[in-house]
């Protein structure tokens, strides 16, 4: 199909974006286009303006920042998959990144867009859930931070409101003990494609038990959410084998599985516990 | 069983553009067409203009697969709509379009049923099916069912009872896709070969190899289904299959991970093809273009020329969709004339520069087209041995060309260029009396029958056990298209099919609602496998060569999907046999086959 017709502004600093974002409601931020304009041209989405920041200069890095990584809105899929910095210290975002889509993809998709389109089957939203990543949204009235877990509320719906631009990624980096993982079944089978399901952990372990935890699911409900169940079972844990089964066991605990051409619920829920365990397995190993 | 619809996916939807030429009063019109001059004399019968009003060009197309063997309404609107109004016109398909109201592929629910010895012998072999048209018929539709009954007893020399039912859906026309026909009809044969061989507890090799029409009784006069078939040596294709897969260590290996707990599996699969049409005779069932005012039989066209400066035009009225046939034609023309292949241009798929040109269909592009640039290669040849003959103060009988040049055999020394040979036939009165002016000819080739390729596949694959998710460990084709022109071009064609077979097997699949409505529309819900989702592949050829033309070729366009679904499909079944599958229905997507096993064993092995 063929989008309706639309203005297309690309403005060359963020305060100008922001002050057109604001004039024009409804309009739409465009990074690296991968699902904005698939979704525009079947009329899925319709904006009157949109707004594209990929001229906006600055927001291409991803810096150390002590004690957490910065990832701005113009950084690609492939330069996270392939840095250092968020492999080293963010090892499940950097995964997730490297198991989206294709080479062009990744080399147009941008790891911030991907994290404000909030697919329910994306890669990257499950792995900013387990790290406990914060997102930094900016609009003409200041900046605000959402942490990821209220930033996913629905279906292609985040907790960003219509004047604002996510502008940062905030990621901790994982420390002594804490580390993280993610796994995925594609739809494509193997790792290829949107996830059917994919689970991302992060797990710290102090006096070899495992202090802290986080596991987060996509592909499985309607939106990437933390497992409360598998959580549960794991921290406080030995993170043996055993208890890696228990939290699997209780992965899909009160989640409410949503069916699609790839998974029924029930092996929706069955996948959750298996990647659950693959993933809990990769981070503790 | 189900041969699910599936929808062809070139990377190039279809589009045209029409001009009308008030200065000529022609109508030019490029569009994405495998039958350039069908659409031709479609659109001039419809717009009521003489042929040499209408002018087609299909240039290089980005990828057909049968799709774009049709003649098209949006073809002829868009035609209309440039006449009517004098300007240029044009139409591009959208994804979602191409998806809806281009044809579509497969689409059958069957059942098949050996009886056979215990030991191997086959008795005889029934299918049963049903074959969804779509809602309107096209260009090939009702046909698709018909080219399926060409092999429908495979390899094997086997009693046949073959019946479909054709039946009218409100869905998308069904029509030809790569292999049509023939992938729907091998995948039934060797699902049930499998079956049989498991039942009976005989190697699927064995049992095949058991059942074979014999090398011996080549040239088949008539086959378990009515057909005659030229060559074939089913055996020793099979035999050069297992010992270059190395069958019995692949067995070895499959079991060695079996007792890891692994669940390893391996699936073969021989199948046989109809291809290069047309025998002249099919023209009377009805395989033609006669609707569009073109001549009944589908023969090949091909007109060289070698021009004054001792170039080549290679003129044919079809043309690739990505194939590759300027490259393969052209090789045939250069070797038949002595002609560096850089000297030689092939104009295609354009009928303003080509009297007639049936299709790229069918795999016959080398074995129809190109027989009849072989021949007009050779007339021009045979021409240019008498000028040279002439220059040179030789017999005609001991020319040979080579590097550019007419020599005397064995006198090396003694040769004229190809230029200075042109020129004399472009200058009557340099030439001996009597000699026609020109240096070109045209041929019309008109094959005494289909050519039948044949070959066979072996594939090793592992299943997970707690997803049901596939990976491709190996896969080995031994195929058989007679002679090899170009052989990248051939493996070229080999990889393609196998890709898009292996996409019938494991990812997809055109889903309806119950209304009619397609819910896999757009290729977030139609995946297609890429590069990364395939193993590299080990292709390897037999050779046996075809009589039905000179060039000895048979084709291979299509082998590659008619050999390989079912290869995955047996490989996967194999691979979880052990749970109490018998058979899933592609595509074996993770949640299809992890379901069968749960229902098969309650997710423990039997
Ligand atoms: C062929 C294909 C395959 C894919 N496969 C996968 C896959 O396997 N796994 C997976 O997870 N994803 C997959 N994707 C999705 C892909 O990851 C996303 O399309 C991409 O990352 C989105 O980023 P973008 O920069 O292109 O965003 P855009 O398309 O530009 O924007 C997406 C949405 O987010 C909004 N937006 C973007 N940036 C901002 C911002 N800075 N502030 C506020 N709103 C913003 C836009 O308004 C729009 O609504 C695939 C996409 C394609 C086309």
């Amino acid at each position: 199909m063929y989008p309706r017709e639309f203005d297309y502004v690309a403005p060359g600093t963020l305060d100008e974006a922001l002050a057109v974002l604001a004039s024009n409601p409804g309009a739409k931020i465009m990074s690296g286009g991968m699902s904005l304009i698939p979704m525009m041209k079947l009329r899925l989405l319709s904006p009157a303006t949109v707004i594209d920041i990929g001229r906006i200069p600055g927001l291409d890095a991803i810096e150390d920042r002590g004690d957490h990584l910065a990832i701005g809105a113009l950084v690609r899929h492939a330069q996270t998959a392939s840095s250092d910095l968020v492999t080293t210290y963010a090892a499940a975002l950097a995964q997730a990144a490297a198991l989206t889509g294709d080479v062009q993809v990744r080399n147009r998709g941008t790891t911030v867009g991907a994290v404000a389109h909030a697919d329910l089957a994306a890669d990257t939203t499950a792995a900013v859930l387990a790290l406990g990543a914060t997102m930094v949204a900016r609009s003409s009235a200041g900046t605000r931070e959402i942490p990821a877990s209220e930033f996913f509320v629905d279906t292609l719906t985040s907790a960003l409101a219509d004047d604002e631009i996510l502008v940062e990624l905030r990621v901790p980096k994982s420390g002594e003990g804490e580390s993280s993982a993610y796994t995925k079944l594609g739809r494509r089978g193997g790792e290829s494609d949107y996830a059917v399901a994919g689970v991302a952990a992060w797990v710290r372990k102090t006096n070899g038990s495992v202090s802290d935890a986080r596991v987060a699911l996509t592909g499985v409900g309607s939106k990437a959410m933390l497992s409360s169940g598998a959580m549960d079972a794991i921290i406080g844990s030995d993170g043996s084998e055993a208890a890696i089964a228990a939290a699997a066991d209780r992965a899909a605990d009160g989640i409410s599985v949503l069916e699609d051409l790839y998974g029924s619920e029930e092996y929706k829920a069955h996948l959750a516990k298996v990647y659950v365990k693959r993933a809990l397995g990769a981070a503790l190993s | 069983m189900v041969n699910q619809r599936l929808i062809p996916t070139a990377i190039e939807p279809r589009r045209v553009l029409a001009e009308w030429e008030a200065g000529y009063q022609t109508l030019r019109m490029h569009t994405t067409s495998q039958m350039p001059h069908a659409v031709a004399g479609a659109l001039a019968m419809a717009l009521g203009l003489p042929s040499t009003s209408v002018r087609v060009i299909a240039p290089e197309v980005g990828g057909g697969f049968g799709a774009k063997l049709n003649v098209y309404s949006d073809e002829i609107l868009v035609g209309w709509a440039a006449r009517q109004l004098e300007r240029p016109v044009r139409w591009t398909e959208t994804r979602r379009e191409a998806a809806t109201s281009t044809i579509q592929g497969r689409g059958w629910i069957g059942t098949a049923t050996i009886v056979g010895t215990r030991d191997g012998e086959i008795l005889g072999y029934e299918f049963d099916g049903l074959a969804d048209m779509g809602a309107y018929t096209q260009n090939f539709t009702a046909a698709i069912p018909f080219l399926g009954l060409f092999v429908a007893s495979g390899q094997y020399k086997m009693p046949t009872y073959w019946k479909i039912d054709c039946v009218a859906t409100n869905t998308t026309t069904t029509d030809a896709y790569r292999g049509a026909g023939r992938p729907e009809a091998m995948y039934y044969i060797e699902r049930i070969m499998d079956m049989y061989a498991r039942e009976i507890g005989m190697d699927p090799a064995d049992v095949r190899r058991k059942n074979f029409i014999p090398a011996e009784e080549f040239p088949v006069a008539m086959s378990p289904v009515g057909f005659a078939m030229d060559t074939g040596d089913y055996a020793m294709n099979l035999d050069a299959l297992l010992e270059t897969g190395a069958y019995d260590e692949m067995k070895a290996a499959r079991d060695s991970a079996r007792a890891e707990g692994r669940n390893v599996g391996i699936g073969l699969s021989t199948y046989v093809e109809v291809c290069g049409f047309a025998p002249a005779g099919l023209a009377d069932l009805g395989f033609s273009w006669s609707a569009y005012g073109l001549p009944s039989a589908f023969n090949g066209n091909g007109l060289v020329r070698v021009n004054a400066d001792a170039t080549v035009t290679v003129t044919i009225g079809t043309g690739p969709s990505g194939q590759g046939h300027q490259t393969t034609w052209a090789q045939i023309v250069a070797d038949r004339l002595g002609i560096p292949v850089d000297d030689i241009v092939v104009k295609h798929g354009d009928t303003g520069d080509s009297p007639m040109g049936i299709g790229t269909f069918g795999s016959r592009s080398a074995a129809v087209d190109g027989s009849a640039a072989y021949e007009a290669a050779d007339r021009v040849r045979l021409k240019a041995a008498k000028l040279a003959a002439h220059l040179l103060e030789a017999s005609e009988d001991d020319i040979v060309f080579a590097d550019g040049a007419a020599h005397v055999a064995g006198s090396p020394e003694s040769s004229v260029p190809w230029s200075e040979i042109a020129m004399v036939a472009y200058q009557p009165q340099k030439a001996p009396e009597g000699t026609d002016p020109g240096l070109e000819s045209e041929v019309v080739f008109s094959p005494a029958n289909a050519t039948w390729p044949f070959g066979s596949h072996l594939a090793m694959v592992e299943v997970d056990a707690e997803t049901g998710n596939v990976e491709i460990l190996r896969y080995v084709a031994m195929d058989d298209c007679g002679n090899v022109i170009n052989p990248m071009i051939v493996d070229g064609q080999v990889h393609g099919g196998l890709v898009q077979g292996i996409g019938q097997a494991l990812f997809e699949e055109a889903i309806y609602d119950e209304n009619g409505n397609l819910l896999t529309g757009s290729m977030v819900d139609y995946p297609i496998p890429t590069a990364g989702d395939v193993p590299m592949f080990e292709l390897h050829r037999t050779t046996t060569p075809t009589d039905i033309n000179p060039l000895g070729v048979k084709g291979i366009g299509e082998a590659g999907t008619i050999g390989s679904a079912q290869t995955i499909v047996n490989a996967v079944v194999d691979a979880v046999a052990s749970y109490g599958v018998t058979h899933i229905d592609m595509p074996l997507r993770p949640r299809r086959v992890w379901e069968a096993m749960n229902a098969a064993s309650g997710n423990g092995r039997a």
